[in-house]
């Protein structure tokens, strides 16, 4: 690794000059940004909503479809071996693409807002829900899902009474999880044209208002500070409850 | 008997209620954000037909063009895991409990960790693009910004789930903190930085490609540009050569990290 930074750094041929003065414009900026004011305050926090909003409903549309599919896809309860493999190809290949892309085409699609942004995210959320619960299927079903096969019950009785019970608690950490991963993405995803509080942000900075930039910040950074900090006690509980 | 029928009854209550709290959640959401179900349904297919017919098939004229972007784009990864890693690296150690000099040194650390952590990275991209202006630079450093906070908490908390006895041992010994070190904690924590750091790596190569979308230079310039110029065929092109990208990063690093651990 670092016999590669070398060339790599020489590369990319930063240039002194170039660094000397965007340090040099630090404190200007910074006075800018100290000039608190509240008069935006309240349009962040509608804004704030809509963002929390985008996620929520994505990850709820995204849920539904993950727990339709992931039972297609796991390995113990697939029905059928070569949809399985064709869809888990598809998951992947969704997964590599970063979620700003999904956004950014679910934008050129169907325009601006927020119906572009559930769409778009809705493919990466999907994805990664998919992954984990197929993981979880494989790890901690196996033996329910045997035993019901054992007494003659059909999938539907193997989905609905042998894996959801057993993976309850275990989904819904990891939708949670899922949810704070999703937040911080709409935030991002404003600023990419897809509605939310990033619309705000990067208005702010194309602008060069930067007193209201540091609210809206503040803003973002408190909102994810105790998403996080919830999403760990809901983690902590659910994992005593399982225990 | 009694009692179990009654908690058996609450519990039912308990999840009706959760059941209806988040069905009003979900339709405050659908009126709050004008979502229109049938607006929605009906751009699906609206966005697949985008998708295939659009943007097939790939441009595949001017392929050498997009080497540059590439080269870039993995430069940028190495240069910024790099140096993330040893600025993080520094906090790390300060910033665990088993290793940190002094208790306020940590708070403090913790506290600016965490609020370079939670700002998103675009924003701190947008922010370096107006500090140093359109190019490589403002890149670097949003990549580093997210390096520093990404790898000082793993960097931490694997620093603090180390074997005590060992350093202990080393303690009693009468080493300095220095020693103590150099003894007892990197050793034990060689693996987990090998395996954040790669990790790192593979996480760069894929905001790299989203940096371009605020001018900071890489592969994303290049997404963003022929969309921009509404030539989705060559988009569609700059698209599968990221996911290569990013398919081999992880291939490669995979294999490092078996070679390694």
């Amino acid at each position: 690794m670092i016999v590669l930074f070398i060339p790599c750094a020489f590369y990319l041929n930063l240039s002194a000059t170039q660094f000397a003065e965007g340090i040099a414009r630090i404190p200007d900026i910074a006075k800018q940004f100290l000039q608190i004011s509240l008069d935006d305050l309240p349009k962040l926090l509608t804004e704030l909503l809509t963002s929390v909003i985008i996620a929520f409903l994505s990850v709820v549309i995204s849920v539904i479809v993950a727990l339709l599919l992931s039972f297609v896809i796991a390995d113990t309860t697939a029905p059928n071996r070569h949809v399985a493999k064709v869809l888990r190809v598809i998951v992947v290949i969704i997964r590599t693409i970063p979620t700003t892309i999904w956004v950014l085409l679910a934008v050129a699609s169907m325009g601006f807002g927020s119906m572009a942004g559930v769409l778009g995210l809705l493919f990466p959320t999907t994805s990664f829900l998919i992954k984990s619960f197929t993981a979880q299927i494989d790890e901690a079903g196996k033996d329910s899902v045997e035993a019901i096969r054992a007494l003659g019950g059909t999938w539907w009785h193997v989905v609905c009474n042998g894996a959801i019970p057993t993976l309850y608690s275990t989904f819904l950490a990891l939708i949670a999880f899922n949810f704070e991963m999703t937040v911080a993405e709409t935030v991002i995803l404003g600023m990419v044209g897809a509605g939310g509080i990033g619309v705000l942000l990067q208005e702010y900075i194309s602008y060069y208002e930067f007193a209201p930039l540091l609210m809206g910040i503040l803003v973002v950074f408190i909102t994810l500070f105790l998403l996080e900090m919830m999403t760990n006690q809901i983690r902590k509980r659910l994992n005593s409850q399982a225990r | 008997m009694n009692r179990a029928e009654m908690l058996a009854r609450q519990r039912k209550a308990k999840r009706l209620l959760s059941l209806l709290l988040f069905v009003a959640a979900t339709l405050f959401s659908v009126w709050f954000i004008e979502f229109d179900i049938m607006e929605f349904l009906s751009g699906i297919p609206l966005f697949l037909n985008f998708l295939f017919v659009d943007f097939m098939p790939p441009n595949l004229d001017d392929l050498s063009k997009y080497l540059q972007p590439v080269l870039d784009t993995l430069a940028f990864g190495v240069v910024a895991t790099v140096l993330s890693s040893v600025i993080a690296l520094i906090i790390a150690f300060l910033m665990a409990h088993n290793t940190s000099p002094h208790p306020v040194v940590r708070v403090v650390l913790r506290s600016i960790i965490s609020f370079i952590r939670n700002v998103p990275f675009l924003v701190w991209a947008a922010i370096l693009v107006v500090l140093f202006g359109v190019g490589t630079m403002p890149g670097i450093f949003a990549l580093i910004l997210l390096g520093i906070g990404f790898l000082s908490r793993l960097y931490a908390e694997s620093i603090e789930e180390i074997d005590k006895h060992a350093v202990e041992a080393v303690e009693a010994t009468g080493a300095t903190y220095l020693q103590k070190l150099k003894q007892a904690i990197i050793p034990q924590f060689m693996p987990g930085y090998i395996s954040w750091t790669l990790f790192m790596f593979e996480i760069t190569i894929r905001a790299s490609a989203i940096l371009g979308i605020v001018g900071a230079g890489g592969i994303g310039s290049q997404i963003k540009l022929t969309m921009d110029l509404f030539q989705y065929s060559s988009t569609a092109t700059v698209v599968v050569i990221m996911i290569l990208m990013i398919l081999a990063v992880e291939y490669v690093t995979q294999r490092i990290r078996e070679r390694l651990l």
